[in-house]
């Protein structure tokens, strides 16, 4: 690679983009403009709003059924605030009426005022204030007439006193004073801190992203990534020079934003008069923040520019940056959710790392450990981004794609292929929406009912209607074929090591994700035999799960992937299996499970195995949480204590050994993509 | 010079069924000479020349070009190269001089050398007055003159055209036919691709037809007409599309 070729490449590209007006008003004049407009428009229009309200008059009705010197002072009171209008009493005072008038906005506020007798005998004057919390003008007014009406209680109070001899001053035995011991700065640092990590990560992909679908889709585009590809420059000086620009003006826009926001945040405080107290603004932290801010930028660069790479314009690489656009504004949101703190667990996830490590920076309450485990852990994504961007720009497939995509029609006047992936990416989705929709709210109003419910009609059946409809032979497609007994045996003894291997893996998320107990209480209660019985339990948690679910995974879905080789078919089987679970904490576990079912289900040539499997391993699970305590060896899995890490070793061992002999059972069994 | 030998390149379709866009091929093109590639849309014109041009990589089978293997050597072969076709594209934000300077820099032009060598292609192509105007606000014509140096910035001995003439008003094919003669009378070895048959009669020293990606007949227009008797390129091209289906039909 020659580094003066980059360099050329790079200059040219920024020269290019600088006259681009598109890419210079997002990257540059934006985020310079953004700030200013933004915040100082906006908090001049909300005081000037709320002097607005101040001013305006609100009508108040007074429904006094007491008509005594207290209740009858409530009226004055009010009758003394400017902009009150106390509306004229009406001859028949009818309540519902005056709710109408409250929800409608005619009225503001309306008091009942009754009274009845405290079991000491004292009269307790009743106020009802009912408001409309939906409008700003009702609430206001209804702040007011609350303060009000507590001085007149006070009042009242003080008057009963004084008549039998006693100082009002007795009753204030405690008194709060509430003292914030956060400096100014800190106080900002945590408001900006709960907004910064958000707005800089959107305007960071944002930017980046308009910058990246020129680059490359933008070339196919305009016909020049032919003229490119065949000058002297080799493809990967094209792929590091643009990578490089699209980083350069991502950093320029951050450093924008900051310098932006920076002075912004500034002058408002110092209009506020905030800055006579020496409050000043954490700019170390600022300078922290865009130091970090470099390996999340390079990552979004990789990843944008291996977008652009596959898309074949700028219409396509836009529709695909979409989801990578949303999903990092739904995973940034996270610094304004109160409670959530920067763990081992979190500090891996992107994004959200990044939203909260740059919350806890504008704190300055923040760990090294994880700054360092957060910045290490994208750049380890960082290489496998650029390593795919290099990867794809040399391979002609992806970067002459010109055929055109079949279109979303399945049941046209051809035959469709239902074992094409589209198609089985397309069910799979369906299927799942079904099992949110539907399936989530039958098991939610009766769970053993609900579950019977969603394994027949949500998975089973429609396996088995497409297989009709499409005139498949069923038989051959969910490979019902009879099976060496010996395989059974084998099952049985690999379900202790994988029980064991799938507790020790629990145990390892468990460090990093811990689960919460709730979720345990309900997980074991799932399987906790309830009124009707442990074969009522084993029937609905156990066997009809096998059936329906590997029917659909090992039987339909692997035969549908098996083009794609032996281990690939079942770990894609595998992994829409662990999402079918819909449960973040078991995607891993559920996964690995479905990967040995696959084999199972392969290697035997039936999907009768992986059913056996599957129901033995949701029967065991049943069984353990019931009768543990009855057997001494289960107590153990089962209980709070960890497993020890060893137990692994042996495990492993053992379910290798039936591994193997799985294989020579079988082994006149031909995998056939 | 260009020595093909055996160039093949399959594509792998959506239906899994594989394409042979170009099965076979093997011709020479000697320096000074302009050797055209004729055949129908679809008979594998440019994905050879996109296999020459190392834009895409021969599924087996390799050429030799000014002594480089495209396989092992292609930076050395794009060194060597000038490819125009009619559909490049150029960067229409930036000059028409800052495209060139872009492309010579690139091809490893020392810059001192860069400005005259503009200059000079700029008089060659009669460039002076747009050379410092946006891509984006010259004409049809002008943009292909700054394609054709574009093309020509490091001066290499080996020029390959595919189809330039396609989609060109008459004046702008007549400029670029004429600069492809001078590439000749400079030495150059010239390859050019055309469904044009009248075209390929005008300058060709040797006609390679090919057709469902493998080679129908090699030689010169004289040599043709002698072997078929025939007069019209026209002829002479459906007479060898005819002639290889009766074999086809024979064998089948």
């Amino acid at each position: 690679m020659n580094f003066n070729k980059i360099f050329i490449i790079y200059k040219k590209e920024l020269l290019d983009l600088m006259r681009d007006r598109r890419t210079v008003i997002t990257s540059l004049i934006l985020p310079i403009v953004l700030y200013p407009l933004l915040m100082i428009g906006f908090s001049s229009m909300m005081s000037r709003q709320e002097l607005k309200l101040e001013k305006q008059e609100m009508v108040i009705y007074v429904n006094d059924n007491v008509l005594n010197i207290s209740s009858v002072s409530i009226e004055d009171e009010l009758k003394k605030v400017e902009n009150f209008q106390i509306m004229e009493e009406v001859m028949i005072f009818e309540k519902t009426t005056f709710l109408d008038l409250l929800e409608e906005n005619s009225i503001q506020v309306l008091i009942d005022i009754q009274d009845s007798v405290s079991t000491s005998g004292f009269q307790v004057l009743n106020v009802s204030v009912y408001y409309n919390l939906s409008n700003d003008k009702s609430s206001l007014a209804h702040e007011k007439i609350v303060d009000i009406i507590k001085d007149i209680e006070q009042n009242l109070v003080g008057e009963r006193l004084s008549k039998i001899n006693i100082n009002i001053e007795i009753l204030n035995a405690v008194e709060i004073k509430d003292e914030n011991i956060a400096p100014p700065e800190k106080m900002m640092s945590f408001a900006l801190g709960k907004i910064l990590p958000y707005l800089l990560i959107i305007l960071t992909i944002s930017g980046a992203s308009v910058i990246a679908s020129d680059l490359v889709a933008g070339e196919k585009e305009r016909g020049t990534l032919e003229t490119i590809l065949v000058s002297a420059a080799c493809r990967n000086e094209l792929v590091i020079g643009k990578y490089l620009t699209i980083i350069t003006m991502s950093i320029v826009t951050v450093l924008l934003n900051l310098f932006s926001m920076y002075i912004t945040f500034s002058h408002i405080f110092s209009q506020a008069g905030q800055a006579v107290d020496g409050l000043q603004l954490p700019l170390g932290n600022f300078a922290l923040i865009l130091l970090i801010m470099l390996p999340l930028i390079t990552l979004f660069s990789a990843i944008l520019l291996s977008i652009s790479t596959y898309s074949r314009n700028i219409k396509e690489a836009h529709s695909y940056q979409m989801p990578l656009i949303f999903g990092s504004i739904m995973l940034s949101m996270v610094s304004f959710l109160p409670g959530f703190e920067l763990n081992l667990g979190f500090a891996l996830i992107p994004i959200v790392n990044f939203s909260l490590l740059i919350r806890d920076i504008m704190l300055s309450n923040y760990n090294m450990m994880y700054l360092f485990i957060v910045v290490g852990s994208t750049l380890v994504l960082d290489i496998i981004m650029v390593s795919l961007s290099i990867r794809l720009f040399n391979n002609e497939t992806v970067l002459f794609r010109t055929v055109e995509e079949k279109s979303l029609k399945f049941w046209g006047k051809q035959k469709k292929d239902i074992f094409s992936t589209q198609f089985v990416v397309i069910f799979f989705l369906v299927i799942l929406f079904a099992l949110y929709y539907f399936g989530s709210s039958w098991q939610s109003k009766e769970l053993m009912s609900g579950l019977i419910k969603t394994e027949l009609l949500i998975i089973l059946l429609p396996v088995i209607l497409l297989l009709r409809i499409s005139r498949s032979d069923i038989k051959k497609s969910l490979r019902l074929n009879p099976v060496k007994p010996v395989n059974f045996l084998l099952v049985i003894l690999a379900a202790i090591p994988v029980i064991i291997l799938a507790a020790i893996f629990g145990q390892l998320i468990n460090l990093i994700y811990p689960i919460s107990e709730s979720y345990m209480e309900a997980m074991k209660n799932l399987v906790t035999v309830q009124e009707r019985g442990i074969w009522f339990s084993i029937f609905v948690i156990g066997i009809l799960p096998g059936i329906c679910e590997e029917t659909m995974f090992r039987g339909y879905m692997l035969n549908a992937f098996r083009k794609k080789g032996f281990w690939p078919a079942i770990v894609i089987a595998a992994v829409l299996f662990g999402i079918f679970h819909l449960d973040l904490f078991r995607l891993l576990p559920v996964t690995l499970l479905g990967i040995w079912m696959g084999f199972l289900a392969l290697k035997a040539n039936s999907l009768y195995l992986a059913i056996f499997a599957h129901a033995l391993n949701n029967c065991l699970a049943i069984v353990f949480v019931n009768y543990s305590d009855k057997i001494p060896f289960l107590e153990k899995l089962v209980s709070e204590e960890n497993i020890p890490f060893w137990y692994a070793i042996p495990a492993f061992l053992t379910l290798y050994a039936i591994f193997a002999s799985i294989k020579k059972v079988n082994k006149e069994i031909v995998f056939e993509e | 010079m260009i020595v093909a030998k055996n160039l093949t390149k399959v594509f792998i379709q959506k239906d899994g069924e594989e394409l042979y866009a170009v099965n076979d091929l093997s011709f020479t093109a000697n320096k000074g000479e302009i050797v055209v590639l004729l055949g129908v849309n679809g008979a594998g014109k440019t994905t050879c020349m996109r296999m020459l041009s190392t834009v895409l990589q021969p599924t087996s089978g390799t050429a030799i070009m000014e002594g480089f293997d495209l396989k092992n050597n292609p930076q050395k072969v794009r060194a060597n190269l000038g490819f125009l076709s009619g559909d490049t594209g150029l960067y229409s934000r930036l000059t028409a001089r800052e495209v060139i300077t872009y492309f010579a820099r690139l091809y490893d032009v020392e810059n001192a050398k860069i400005k005259s060598r503009i200059t000079e292609l700029a008089e060659l192509l009669d460039m002076h007055d747009f050379l410092d105007k946006k891509i984006d606000l010259l004409s049809t014509g002008m943009k292909q003159k700054v394609s054709i140096a574009r093309s020509i910035i490091h001066d290499p001995p080996v020029m390959i055209f595919d189809e330039p003439t396609a989609g060109l008003d008459i004046l702008t094919a007549k400029n670029i036919v004429s600069f492809i003669h001078k590439c000749k009378t400079d030495g150059k070895c010239v390859l050019f691709s055309t469904h044009i048959m009248r075209e390929a009669e005008r300058i060709a020293d040797r006609i390679v037809i090919i057709h469902e990606g493998k080679i129908l007949a090699e030689g010169s227009w004289e040599e043709f007409k002698k072997e078929t008797g025939m007069h019209d390129l026209d002829d002479i091209f459906i007479h060898f599309v005819n002639k290889i289906r009766e074999v086809g039909n024979e064998l089948q």
